[in-house]
Order: C-alpha cells, then sequence, then structure tokens
C-alpha cells in the first residue's frame, strides 16, 4: 500500500479551510479532524476500488543474446485476470548494468486483456544481465491511494563481448587473400605448399621460373605457391589478477577478448583451426573444434561470463593445457600482460616448453598513459612520475627481451593497438610460413 | 548478429507475488503484534493498579489517603457533621466561604504560592483560619511578631496554655519545628511549649477573628493524626464550625504578569494548521519513501588502474627524493630511444651511443656523456635541469635525423 502525491497535495489544501472557517482554537481543531477525516475515508475508499495487482499474469519476450553496446527490446506482456479494471504503474527491475533507463511505465489494464510494456536495454557490462520480478502499483479510481505487489517474471539476457575489432577484419583479409593461393606467390618460403604452373608474364620474379616444366612446354612457366592451409591455433587468454586492471576504461581482459576474437575470424578464414581457452588456475572457458560463424559465435558466448578471477595465474599447468588441445605444432597465443620480471618469471620458467613445439606469441596490452607520463617534466612531481613510468618501460622491455630470447614472439599495443597488431603477426607468421 | 529469442509461452495463470498479503503478513509478525499487545496490556494494567492505590498526591491533600495526605481527619470531620469544602484557588475560597454561615478557613501553602496581599486577603476571610506549617512570608504578613524557634527535642508536648483545643488536646507528638513570640506581645498566645518562647502552636485573638498558627501541618497528616493528642487538637480547631474551607493554594493562585504571551497572542488556527502540516511530512514521507519493490542485487567487478603502480612509484620516488635513481630512469629510457634515433641497436653499449650521439648533435662526446651518465643532482632543481638537458638533447638528435614515426612500446 502506498500513497500518491495528489493525496498529499489535498491533505495539505487543507490548510485553507482551517485558516478560513477556524476563527477560535476548537473550531479550527474540529476542522481540522474533519479534513483528515474525510481524506483518510476516502482514502480506504480509493484503495478497496482499486484492483488486485496480484491478479496478473506475465509472460516475457526477450533476445537471448545482446552484443555490448548495442541495444535491444525487452517485452513484457501483461495480461489482467481480475474482474476490475488495473491502472497500474509498472517497474521492471532489470539489475542496473543492464540499461533499462527509467524502467517505470504507466499501463492501463481492462479486465481480461493483455497489454505489452517495451524496454530498450543498452547493457553496459558483459555478462548474464538478470531480471526477477516485476513490481505493480495499482492505483484506486480517485488516484490518492494504491496497492502494490511485487511479481515473480525472471528472464535474462547474455551480453557478448561487442568485437569492436571487426572494422580491422576487411583490411587484413584483403592482405590474407594476397597470401592465398587466390594471389598465388611466387616466392617459396617455408610453410607454402605448391599451388600451380602458369605462364611466364612480365613482372614475374625469374626466380621462380620452373626450367624442367619451361623445357616440357616450350614455353616459360612459373611455379606458384600458397601458404599451407589447416595449420592450428591455440588462443590462451590469461584470466588471472592480472587481467582485471583496467586500461583506457577497459578490463585486459576485455582487449584480450578483441583481439582473440580477431584473430579467430581472420584465421578460420584463412583454413586454420582456431582453439580458444581462458584459464588461470582453472579453465575458464573452452572452445574447441568449431568453424566458422559458428567459432565466433561460441567464442562470444564462453567470453559473455568469463570475468577476470582475482587469483594468480598457474602458469606452470599451461603447457598441459596446450596438450590437452592439439599435439601437433600449432601457433600458441598466450594473451596475458608483461609488467615486471617478477611477475613474469613464471611465465618465462614455462615458455621453452612451449616454443620447443610450437611457434609463441606473448601478446599483452600496454598503457598508453605509461608511454604519454614519460613527456612531460616541467616540475618535480612530473618528472617523478615520467621517471616511474620509464621505469616501468623498461621493465616491459627487458620481460620483452626475456620472452624473445626464449623463442617466442612479442606482441604489446595499447586497446585500441593491439587487436589489428596480433592480427598483422600473424599473417606476418603465415607469409613467412612459421605456423 | 541473428537474434534468437526466446519467448516464454503466454499464460493466463497469475504470477506469483514475493509480497505478502495483508493476511500473510499478519501471520508471519504474529508473535511479535501478541507480544507487544501483552507488553502494552501488562503496561496498563500496573499503572492501573498503581493509581487505585491512592498513593501521591500533594501534603495535607484532603482526599488523598498517602500518609502525607489528610483524608483521615476530613473523613472524621465529616462524620462529625462538618462540611468540607476544597478549595484550589483564591477566589474559590472566598466564594465557599462567602455562602457559608459560620466558616472556618485551613490553610496550607506548602510551595508558598500566594504573595502577601493575597495572604492578607485569605487571612480576612473567615472568622476562625488555621494556618498549617506557615513559611516566613505568611509569618511577615500575618503576625510579624512570631518567628522560627528552631527544631524542638522535647521529650514531650504539653498544652500548657488557655486555647480551649489546647487543653482539650492535652498532649501533641514532640519535636518539630517551633514558632516563638516575644515575650510582650500583646494577643498572642503559644501553646506546647518546648524551651524558652518556642511553641508548636500560636494563637492570635484580634476583635472579630481568630488565627491559629500550627507550626508543624504533618501532624494533621494521616500517617501522625492518630498520635498522642494530634487528632483532639486537629478536631478542636476546625471543628466548632459547620463548615470548613480546606483551602490548599495552587499554581492558578499566582498572578499573570507583563504582556500576554505568544499562545494568546496567536490565531485559533495557528495550532490545527501546524499539526496539519506534520500530517502532511508524513504523508509526503510515505508518498516518496515507499520502495517500488525490493532492490535488485548485481556484482560488480572491482576497478583497478593499471596505471596505479606507475604512480606509486612516482610517489615513493618522490618521498624519498631518489633523484639518482629517477634520473637514471629517465635516461635509460632516453639513451634506449637516442640509440634508435641514431641508427644502433637496441643492445649497442653506452659508449658507442654516446659517440654516435655527440657526432650527431655535433658536441663534443664528454658532454653528453655528463649529461647522459655523470652528472649526480644534487637538488630537486638540478634534477629538472638535468631532465630538461636529456630532453634538449633528444630533441636535437630527432632534429639532426630524420625524424621517425612514433612506434609502439615493442617497436
Amino acid at each position: 500500500m502506498t500513497l500518491t502525491g495528489r493525496f498529499v497535495a489535498l491533505l495539505a489544501l487543507g490548510v485553507v479551510p482551517i485558516v478560513l472557517l477556524g476563527s477560535t482554537p476548537g473550531r479550527a481543531a474540529a476542522v481540522l479532524g474533519f479534513w483528515v477525516l474525510a481524506l483518510l475515508g476516502l482514502g480506504i475508499l480509493d484503495l478497496s476500488l482499486a484492483g488486485s495487482p496480484r491478479k496478473v499474469a506475465l509472460s516475457r519476450s526477450l533476445p537471448s543474446r545482446v552484443r555490448l553496446g548495442e541495444s535491444v527490446t525487452s517485452d513484457l506482456y501483461l495480461t489482467n485476470t481480475g474482474p476490475r479494471r488495473l491502472n497500474l504503474m509498472v517497474r521492471d527491475a532489470w539489475q542496473p548494468s543492464a540499461g533499462a533507463g527509467n524502467n517505470r511505465t504507466p499501463q492501463v489494464l481492462p479486465p481480461g486483456e493483455r497489454r505489452l510494456v517495451s524496454l530498450s536495454l543498452t547493457p553496459n557490462r558483459r555478462g548474464e544481465r538478470r531480471v526477477d520480478h516485476v513490481t505493480l502499483r495499482s492505483f484506486g479510481p480517485l488516484g490518492l491511494w494504491a496497492r502494490q505487489a511485487t511479481l515473480q517474471a525472471p528472464g535474462q539476457i547474455r551480453v557478448v563481448p561487442p568485437f569492436n575489432a571487426r572494422k580491422h577484419l576487411p583490411s587484413r583479409i584483403t592482405r590474407l587473400k594476397e597470401l592465398d593461393g587466390r594471389t598465388s606467390l611466387l616466392v617459396r618460403g617455408q610453410g607454402t605448399e605448391f599451388d600451380s604452373l602458369r605462364e611466364y608474364v612480365r613482372g614475374d620474379d625469374v626466380r621462380s621460373i620452373d626450367w624442367r616444366a619451361t623445357a616440357r612446354r616450350g614455353d616459360v612457366m612459373v611455379r606458384t605457391w600458397r601458404p599451407e592451409r589447416d595449420r592450428r591455433v591455440v588462443v590462451l587468454i590469461d584470466s588471472g589478477r592480472t587481467s582485471a586492471a583496467r586500461i583506457d576504461d577497459e578490463p585486459r581482459l576485455d582487449t584480450a577478448f578483441e583481439a582473440s576474437l580477431l584473430l579467430a575470424a581472420l584465421a578460420s578464414r584463412a583454413g586454420d583451426h582456431v582453439d580458444f581457452i581462458a584459464y588461470d588456475r582453472r579453465v575458464r572457458g573452452r572452445v574447441q573444434g568449431a568453424q566458422g560463424a559458428e567459432l565466433l559465435s561460441r567464442m562470444v558466448d564462453t567470453m559473455a561470463l568469463i570475468e577476470p578471477e582475482l587469483i594468480e595465474t598457474d602458469w606452470p599447468a599451461v603447457p598441459g593445457q596446450v596438450r590437452a588441445v592439439t599435439s601437433r605444432r600449432a601457433l600458441v597465443v598466450l594473451i596475458t600482460s608483461i609488467d615486471a620480471a617478477g611477475a613474469s618469471s613464471a611465465l618465462l620458467s614455462v615458455l621453452p616448453q612451449l616454443t620447443r613445439r610450437h611457434t609463441v606469441i606473448v601478446a599483452s596490452v600496454t598503457d598508453p598513459t605509461t608511454l604519454e607520463a614519460t613527456r612531460p617534466r616541467g616540475n618535480r612531481e612530473e618528472i617523478y612520475r615520467a621517471a616511474a613510468a620509464e621505469r616501468a618501460l623498461l621493465d616491459v622491455a627487458r620481460v620483452s627481451a626475456a620472452i624473445r630470447r626464449q623463442g617466442a614472439e612479442v606482441v604489446t599495443g595499447s586497446p585500441a593497438n593491439l587487436p589489428p597488431a596480433l592480427a598483422d603477426r600473424y599473417i606476418a607468421l603465415k607469409a613467412a610460413g612459421r605456423l | 548478429m541473428s537474434l534468437p529469442t526466446q519467448t516464454v509461452s503466454p499464460t493466463t495463470l497469475n504470477a506469483a507475488s514475493s509480497t505478502p498479503t495483508l493476511r500473510e503478513a499478519g501471520r508471519r509478525s504474529r508473535y511479535w503484534l501478541l507480544a507487544g499487545g501483552g507488553a502494552l496490556l501488562v503496561a496498563v494494567i500496573s499503572t492501573v493498579l498503581a493509581a487505585g492505590g491512592g498513593v501521591g498526591g500533594q501534603p495535607l491533600e484532603a482526599g488523598s489517603a498517602a500518609p502525607a495526605g489528610a483524608r483521615a481527619l476530613v473523613e472524621v470531620l465529616r462524620q462529625q457533621g462538618v462540611t468540607v469544602n476544597t478549595a484550589d484557588t483564591l477566589a474559590e475560597a472566598r466564594s465557599l466561604v462567602g455562602a457559608a454561615t459560620d466558616p472556618t478557613v485551613f490553610f496550607f501553602d506548602e510551595s508558598g504560592y500566594l504573595t502577601d496581599d493575597q495572604l492578607s486577603t485569605m487571612s480576612a476571610l473567615a472568622p476562625r483560619t488555621v494556618v498549617a506549617s506557615p513559611d516566613f512570608l505568611t509569618l511577615q504578613t500575618l503576625t510579624p511578631p512570631v518567628g522560627f524557634g528552631g527544631v524542638s527535642s522535647a521529650e514531650e508536648s504539653r498544652s500548657a496554655c488557655t486555647v480551649t483545643a489546647a487543653v482539650k488536646a492535652d498532649g501533641l507528638s514532640p519535636g518539630g519545628p517551633t514558632l516563638t513570640i516575644p515575650a510582650d506581645a500583646a494577643g498572642l498566645t503559644g501553646c506546647f511549649p518546648s524551651g524558652e518562647n518556642a511553641f508548636a502552636l500560636v494563637e492570635q485573638v484580634t476583635a472579630d477573628r481568630t488565627l491559629t498558627l500550627l507550626a508543624d501541618g504533618t501532624l494533621f497528616s494521616n500517617e501522625r493524626i492518630g498520635e498522642a493528642g494530634n487528632a483532639a487538637l486537629a478536631l478542636n480547631l476546625l471543628g466548632p464550625g459547620d463548615e470548613l474551607v480546606w483551602y490548599l493554594p495552587t499554581i492558578a493562585d499566582v498572578p499573570g504578569t507583563g504582556s500576554p504571551s505568544l499562545g494568546e497572542l496567536t490565531p485559533g488556527w495557528v495550532t490545527p494548521t501546524m499539526i496539519l502540516l506534520v500530517l502532511v511530512a508524513v504523508a509526503a514521507a510515505v508518498w516518496r519513501g515507499r520502495r517500488f519493490g525490493p532492490l535488485v542485487a548485481e556484482n560488480l567487478p572491482v576497478t583497478v588502474r593499471a596505471s596505479e603502480t606507475m604512480e606509486g612509484r612516482a610517489r615513493l620516488y618522490a618521498r624519498s627524493s631518489a633523484r639518482l635513481r629517477a634520473l637514471d630512469a629517465l635516461r635509460v629510457g632516453a639513451v634506449q630511444r637516442l640509440a634508435g634515433q641514431v641508427g644502433l641497436s637496441r643492445l649497442a653499449s653506452l659508449d658507442d651511443v654516446i659517440a654516435m650521439v655527440a657526432t650527431v648533435v655535433d658536441r663534443p662526446p664528454a658532454d653528453v656523456r655528463t649529461v647522459l651518465v655523470d652528472a649526480v643532482p644534487g637538488s630537486d632543481s638540478e634534477l629538472v635541469a638535468l631532465s630538461d638537458r636529456i630532453q634538449e638533447l633528444e630533441r636535437a638528435t630527432a632534429r639532426a635525423t630524420t625524424p621517425l614515426p612514433p612506434g609502439r612500446m615493442d617497436s
């Protein structure tokens, strides 16, 4: 039960008769008593005439998934099963991160009829956004008092990573095509396979002329090559403690998702098999054996529920995880953070096990504010800040050098740069035939 | 992205409610309702029982059965045929006296409400006036010669005078306060002496009035009326006439002073309006404060800014004034950038870098070496100056070589 502003205003209006008619204290008190009792009576009458908010059937229609940053419509159908007309205020109690905005909707519900209450949801956080109940406030015909009930109406919507990096995909696919059979290579390298023989045209590299075929055909022939296909790419994301840090208002983990989605889209287009693991001390998400559109769909679905865990990543177990995915040679992409020698020692100690069998890329998000902090040196504080930033950069450089010495590649970049940088490195490795 | 739709099948079943109905809420809170009601009942009963005991009331109140009251005396007087009327104000006492033919006034003013004028008026009301426990103002006004005599330590108290009532009583409870009268005072009779000129009872007889001062009013209380000759004294003092006015002044006797109070000046509607405003405030609180359903809980992730370690290290440098350490960090970064700018590898030795930079910017190598290695900052201002020189050297090198586009951190 609750009151409305109209009731409060009417009660306050009682000042007028009290001042006008209440010449003596006794008469004024009588007017006051009459006014309050009359309003109470009206309120009780209003309340008894209001329809029961419990006599409502609810059903929902929700899209199961939405990309972060996009809007969807949440539909809630209300059916009045009671005998009275309902004058309702509806609150659809979504979690705040679901971005429902003002979730109070006025609605008139005649008996036996069904009405739709639509809310536009713009979730502002990845993961599963839920709604458990709907609160209805049923006003009486006078709009003085209201009945209120909270009804169970569960629903959920999965908010998947936005994959903003997909804007980089077309240009990378074009470059991939240049490598691919569609644009045949004239340069043979490790990791390419023979594609075809064709006639020499001006501009072709003379080194690619196949003299044996030329002799056979009596015409100058060149061999073309194409990159190897059906390689394996294992993307392992570190979802441990360090992935919770925010860079440019985006957790490291989300940048890692963007980078791995771009890489997966590209690699799957290039005909490679992509496996995805999110790991800290246990597997938080795994996608294996999916191809094409299904791969991306399963990856975003898995990623939606992964949150950074505030525990240290168990690096010694990582080679085992990779071995569980594939025993063949593969490209292993570890997306983690390279901060300081101390924090990265566990990673460094297991890298040789991986580099012995696989090609390894260690990708890390770096903080652009660190780079910016090295420049302003106007006063004492700024100089100390610049020194600390230089120190941090030096640490990153040292760890990167150590990783390279172990035989792995290092890719670093700001949140905006890391996904395309990783894709470029993949293309470079593929072109070099190192997969 | 294709968005599959999950639709809950439409149903006409009412949704389950998590808000309890009035009956459910009542059942749920039944224990507390019963407990509260029981506690209230016990409180009411005990209050009623306590009030029924008649304890309380002010001393010598005619209807009070408390030890300090005077109900015993008044009841006996009534049985003896004396009409006892109680008065709370002087005006009331005056009207009661005016209506009677042969009244006696019993006066006891414990709190000293009356002024000297009112006291004079009171003493002139009736032919017989008995004043119990007179205070200083009363004595000064009514019988100026009489003074206070201190507390009696006598073992017994005999009448030893000619006042009829005292003679009939013969003895009083010993002890208690006394009054003194000077030896040469005319018209004053002291009874029940205890020491020199100290009496428990003083009677002043003038032409048409008799004023009796009883030093200790508690002699007439329920508790002590039965002792010695107290009862006889009381009955004989108060019972000669048919009517007795029992006058205990109250706050109503205090004359109002000064200008009229705020309450008298305000119009009649002010208080009800204020009550109404309070009610409006309560209603508005309910209107705005009633929650629209339960709160929705959500687990939010922690926010850790990645640059916090860097900022923390900068503050540590600043707090400990680690100038050389800070400068070395700046120098290492600068040397690495310079090496890149002059076309040396990252692993080139420091001497090579210095020699190359000196060549590029056309400065003596010792000068470059001072900036990049040797100089030790002695103060913060020197640190700032050295940092400026490092930057200047970097800029000069950048000008001298082809400026490279800003690369990523790994390049």
